[in-house]
């Protein structure tokens, strides 16, 4: 359950982020709702890529066992 | 504003690049067989402005805008704007010295002393105002170094220097651009420095002056959203530039709506464990930090409207030229 409310919240965040990142590359709104769905799946696959990386660090290399 | 993709120059180097003058069409003489550059056809002409036609003449952008980041207001007089230049100078340096007053000079020893160095203040909104910062820094820094009473208008005197900071970012884009273009704006909505002042006080609301309405209002609703469910996670405590320095110094760039939390919400009290404190600490600050995204956008949209320039657009497989 924890993890559940901890992934909410970040996808959560991640409209926002990724929302203002196409504000920030396109000045139009049109390309700029047309590239957010490409751009939101790219940043939450991203970040979760990234978190595997750091899980499987945390229990091999860097494990503090 | 930059662009992205290879080959393209921020839009700023763009419009101050040298133009050929455009001479007066030539009857030319007609094609002769044979010739090389018979047929040749005549480059269509820029759709930049020249240099002539967009630089003021008055000083170098760069200078204006450092010597406004160091003294508020002395951007514009090196620019020979002494009105300006003495309003700037009264208003912004005007509110840090309140502050200051305010506060007696403590705001920064609102961290924790193991965070103190001598660069820690700098991720703070007053650096701004590099002068004034610099100034309370070398006559006040972190204090004696004993435990002492805050006095009682310290939060404000804190947040009026914090807004002076701020302040200065719109002075420094205006006088930026005076000493960058001639080109004026028909209409106070038109003015970049005027729409990042807004985006700042209102997230949403340089969009919607500039009648990009349908984005001011995604913008209001994301930063303010994510503000507010942060400071729900927090359960306000989020709202105390003591009890989290930097994470205030990130939300107060969310403008208004953070300020009027904080007046009614402000200080609140720790009763127990928060459970998604930290979780609410990081929205707060990440929406004013995704607000300075916003600021760009609309000066970058008011820019390229001034001096006719193209929009921002990104290259995206999907939308790619043919």
């Amino acid at each position: 359950m924890e993890l559940l409310i901890h992934i909410v919240l970040f996808l959560i965040a991640s409209v926002a982020i990724v929302g203002m990142g196409s504000c920030y590359s396109d000045a139009e709104d049109a390309p700029a709702l047309r590239n957010f769905p490409r751009r939101y799946l790219m940043f939450v696959g991203g970040c979760g890529l990234l978190a595997l990386i750091m899980i499987v660090l945390e229990h091999t290399i860097a494990s503090v066992d | 504003m930059p662009t992205r993709g290879a080959g393209r120059e921020p839009y700023h180097l763009r419009a101050l690049e040298p133009q050929p003058t455009p001479q007066p069409p030539q009857p030319s003489p007609a094609p002769q067989a044979g010739s090389p550059s018979g047929g040749a056809k005549i480059a269509p002409p820029s759709p930049v402005p020249s240099r002539a036609a967009v630089a003021s003449g008055k000083g170098d952008p760069t200078v204006a805008a450092l010597l406004s980041w160091l003294f508020p207001g002395a951007g514009h007089l090196y620019l020979g704007q002494l009105g300006t230049g003495l309003v700037c100078l009264v208003v912004v340096q005007g509110l840090y010295l309140l502050g200051m007053l305010l506060g007696e000079g403590m705001s920064f020893e609102y961290l924790d002393p193991e965070l103190r160095s001598l660069l820690a203040p700098a991720l703070s909104p007053e650096v701004g105002n590099l002068g004034a910062f610099l100034y309370q820094m070398q006559h006040y820094g972190y204090g004696p170094g004993l435990l002492r009473p805050f006095p009682e208008w310290l939060r404000l005197g804190s947040t009026l220097a914090a807004l002076s900071g701020v302040l200065n970012i719109a002075v420094i884009a205006h006088a930026h651009w005076c000493a960058r273009t001639s080109v004026r704006p028909a209409a106070w909505t038109q003015s970049a420095p005027l729409a990042v002042l807004a985006t700042w006080a209102l997230p949403g609301l340089g969009h919607w002056i500039q009648g990009r309405r349908r984005r001011g209002i995604a913008v209001f609703l994301m930063l303010v959203g994510l503000f507010v469910l942060g400071t729900i996670l927090a359960e306000a405590t989020n709202l105390s530039r003591e009890r989290h320095f930097y994470y205030w110094s990130g939300q107060f760039l969310v403008g208004l709506p953070a300020l009027l939390a904080e007046l009614v919400w402000g200080g609140a009290r720790v009763r127990g464990e928060i459970a998604y404190v930290e979780a609410g600490l990081v929205f707060g600050c990440i929406a004013g930090l995704l607000n300075s995204l916003a600021m760009i956008d609309v000066y970058g949209y008011a820019e390229s409207k001034l001096l006719g320039l193209p929009l921002r657009a990104s290259h995206a497989p999907a939308e790619a030229a043919p």
